[in-house]
């Protein structure tokens, strides 16, 4: 037995008072909601690493690994699961320093629809410069994707994950160390999983780095998107925006849980959370918990809001005397609401790749 | 305002004197049924009442501590050292010259007999366990106003008690709730007959002065079809090394129309937990307004609530919290919006010194049947110095998309600009933090009565006294 599984049955079940697992109860998206069971056989997604143009890749390596260790401590109980499940289904992708290149990376992840799980460990070299774009998609009964990176001194990536996966459960746990003077974007783009819960940490303990994370996420139908983002600064001089746009329709549940955490020694951070969720039916509902911790009193500001409402009606009404039909507008009004985060989360290429990754879920979710 | 007068009028803690204690009656520290049973004989209660004690008794031992807030702070209350009923006078009086005199001295060094003569409708006074002053303003009394001590509120009006009491706060609703349930003593019964509007405000006030002691007041307030009351209340203890209890529970029904307005100025000393349960039910088109000061105390666990169950109903949470050496104030708000065309505000102010913690735990939530609601909540902190914390922790819940929601905080601290310019004005250093400090809780300050006003912006100048170098 390994000490990731060991962990794991020395956990008890985490309780819904926890604020982790409010929302979604640790059985909901267990593989068999059975708390003890560790599923057998866990099978492995194809991955398949190019540019985004389909050209293949130079320089940068996409390779088999043992087991690696999550950067910094996060929730023991998704954690020590995910390690295990996992075990065998590690890869490293490394951008050696100084490493740079204009065409986006894309990790294209396939799944085959039974049990399933993958740790993906990013090593960003000191000074290098990457995109990387991330696109799950395939039949899916359950994933778990445990993802970790670590950035390099003075180096600048974007990693954006897209979520398009038919159906099932996302079990998903990111944990990011952000390097001394580095820049991360991070986006989440979802439009896919009947389930999906998310624990995304990142850790700012080097001076000077920097995090902006953006979220676009469509939750349609029935389905349930439970992200938790969680921001810690330690080292002074940090700074991170989170800006988290949920459009919810049908008889979706959309979560979006925030701890911005300055801790003691973080002097001048300068730190900022928004969600926004979009209600567009009767059905859907939206939870918000933006929470902020703050042990250090010299900090630039820190703050947090959230708004959520429906479409609005001065604009919709001012798109219908420009001739729209009501749903052209509304559809129209939706489509802005998520591209006003994905606009954020590169260039022209990024941008357009994202809107055609998502567009038919666009067309869906206001119908 | 200078140092001095600051230092004149409030002293260190200026309520921590105590008085040697004065009891008639005295029951031993710990709780168990039988000491639930004892209560309600000696106070002559209805069996309904007894019964209800005993069940939430039973509650309160089965239930868990709270899952939030500081639980190693919570882990530390050793309820078997608790005294849960003290009586200090053997009745209510209705003339100040009927207390007893040192309880009477420590009501006057409180200047609360003063108060009533100035500005208020009616006071109670409470000590220890038990109202030991009462009075209303005979105009109000003829008007069918009914203000008493909860004890006599039983007593006299059953039926009415009967009807409202756990109404709005079952004691299932938390532990400190089923604590309060079990052992009630004193608190204030109110009733306002339709559209009788109490002009002045009513004030109570909880004095703890005995070692160890347990305050479990319990106050009902019914505000009936279009009618309004402004409620004050003030709470004080002697500082003692040991700790005390104060866990209270009020319940508020504001009928069609109606308006109760309850404001709290808590003073309480550095050993008092303060785990108090609060929450009110407005039904059509009524307003209900928590006004909430909280300054010291050990750990004060305090959100109230308020249940927006009639169409076109408003609830207002105003709060300011301050938190100093060792104090941890976890306060914040609830807002359930259950019917259409209701609003609600939320504005909280904290300031954290010298490793003190100031917490904001507040929700809001938005029925799925509840159209056009409006519903904003703002939180602003200031960290004073290397060692103090702020949290803030909404949760909002929102299920019907034609709600509109907004939720804000930030945090900060006092800018040098500020105290830059006033400094340039002439205000020595510290003078210029206590200024820019009674500014940043103005917002709550202008809602109080305005003696209460000045009394809080002269604590505030003490407590920002060493604040600077």
């Amino acid at each position: 037995m390994g000490v990731s599984e060991e962990l794991y049955l020395s956990l008890d079940e985490p309780p819904t008072s926890d604020h982790l697992w409010r929302y979604t109860p640790w059985k909901k998206i267990h593989p068999t909601g059975n708390f003890r069971e560790i599923p057998e056989n866990v099978g492995s997604p194809k991955i398949n690493l190019s540019h985004v143009d389909g050209t293949p890749v130079e320089g940068v390596t996409l390779e088999a690994s043992e087991e690696v260790e999550v950067p910094f401590e996060g929730s023991p109980t998704t954690d020590s699961f995910l390690m295990t499940v996992t075990k065998g289904n590690s890869l490293v992708l490394s951008i050696p320093g100084k490493w740079t290149s204009e065409k986006p990376l894309l990790i294209d992840i396939e799944t085959n629809g039974g049990v399933e799980a993958l740790h993906m460990h990013i090593l960003a070299g000191d000074l290098s410069e990457a995109t990387i774009l991330t696109r799950i998609s395939g039949p899916c009964e359950w994933l778990g994707l445990l993802r970790t990176a670590e950035t390099g001194k003075g180096s600048i990536v974007t990693d954006i994950l897209v979520n398009k996966t038919q159906g099932g459960s996302l079990m998903r746990v990111d944990a990011v160390r952000a390097g001394r003077d580095s820049t991360i974007t991070s986006g989440t783009v979802s439009a896919g999983s009947q389930r999906t819960k998310a624990d995304i940490r990142y850790l700012l303990d080097s001076p000077g780095s920097s995090l902006n994370v953006l979220g676009s996420l469509l939750s349609a139908e029935k389905m349930h998107l439970d992200h938790h983002i969680e921001i810690s600064h330690t080292a002074p001089h940090t700074y991170s925006r989170l800006e988290w746009h949920t459009a919810c329709g049908g008889a979706s549940t959309s979560v979006g849980t925030g701890m911005l955490r300055i801790e003691k020694g973080a002097k001048k951070a300068d730190a900022g959370q928004i969600f926004h969720n979009l209600l567009l039916s009767k059905k859907a509902s939206a939870n918000s918990i933006p929470e902020l911790e703050v042990e250090e009193n010299d900090v630039v500001g820190c703050g947090h809001g959230t708004a959520n409402g429906p479409v609005d009606e001065s604009q919709r009404f001012y798109l219908m005397a420009r001739g729209f039909s009501k749903q052209e507008s509304e559809d129209a009004l939706i489509a802005a609401f998520l591209n006003s985060t994905l606009t954020e989360m590169g260039g022209e290429g990024v941008h357009s790749w994202l809107i055609s990754a998502v567009e038919d879920a666009l067309v869906n979710l206001n119908g | 305002m200078a140092m001095e007068e600051a230092r004149e009028a409030v002293g260190d803690y200026k309520e921590g004197w105590h008085d040697p204690e004065h009891s008639t009656i005295r029951f031993d520290s710990g709780l168990s049924e039988e000491v639930v049973r004892k209560i309600s004989k000696i106070k002559n209660e209805p069996e309904w009442m007894t019964e209800v004690r005993v069940k939430a008794y039973h509650h309160f031992v089965n239930r868990p501590m709270p899952g939030f807030g500081d639980r190693e702070a919570l882990e530390g209350i050793d309820f078997d050292k608790v005294c849960y009923y003290l009586r200090s006078s053997d009745a209510t009086e209705k003339d100040w010259g009927d207390v007893p005199e040192d309880i009477r001295n420590t009501f006057d060094r409180l200047g609360i007999p003063e108060a009533e003569q100035k500005w208020l409708s009616g006071v109670t006074a409470q000590y220890e366990s038990e109202a030991v002053y009462h009075s209303i303003r005979e105009d109000l009394e003829s008007q069918g106003v009914i203000f008493l001590d909860m004890d006599s509120g039983l007593r006299e009006h059953p039926e009415l008690v009967k009807k409202y009491f756990c109404s709005v706060v079952p004691y299932q609703d938390n532990k400190f709730s089923a604590l309060n349930t079990a052992v009630w003593s004193g608190g204030s019964f109110i009733y306002v007959p339709k559209g009788v509007s109490v002009e002045m405000p009513v004030q109570a006030y909880f004095r703890i002065n005995a070692k160890n002691m347990g305050q479990f007041e319990r106050t009902l307030i019914v505000a009936d079809e279009g009618s309004s009351i402004h409620y004050v209340e003030g709470c004080t203890a002697p500082t003692y090394s040991t700790d005390s209890l104060h866990s209270a529970v009020v319940e508020l029904i504001a009928h069609e129309g109606a308006h109760i307005r309850y404001s709290t100025i808590q003073n309480w000393s550095a050993n008092v937990y303060n785990l108090v349960t609060k929450r009110g039910i407005a039904h059509k088109d009524a307003t209900i307004e928590w006004i909430d000061g909280n300054i010291g105390s050990k750990l004060t666990m305090k959100y109230p609530a308020v249940i927006l169950k009639g169409e076109g109903s408003h609830a207002e949470v105003i709060s300011v919290a301050y938190a100093g050496k060792g104090q941890h104030q976890d306060a914040g708000a609830k807002i359930h919006h259950l019917a259409s065309n209701t609003t609600s505000k939320i504005l909280s102010k904290s300031i954290s010194k010298d490793g003190g913690r100031g917490s904001y735990r507040g929700m809001v939530t938005v029925s799925p049947k509840a159209e056009n609601c409006k519903l904003n909540v703002v939180c602003d902190a200031l960290i004073l110095d290397d060692g103090s914390q702020t949290d803030t922790y909404p949760t909002m819940e929102v299920a019907n998309p034609s709600a509109r929601c907004e939720h804000e905080a930030s945090v900060s601290k006092v800018s040098d600009d500020q105290v830059f310019y006033l400094m340039s004005r002439g205000h020595s250093e510290e003078e210029a933090l206590a200024m820019i400090v009674n500014g940043f809780f103005e917002p709550f300050t202008r809602e109080l009565p305005m003696e209460y006003a000045v009394e809080l912006n002269k604590l505030m100048a003490l407590e920002m006294e060493g604040s600077i170098g």
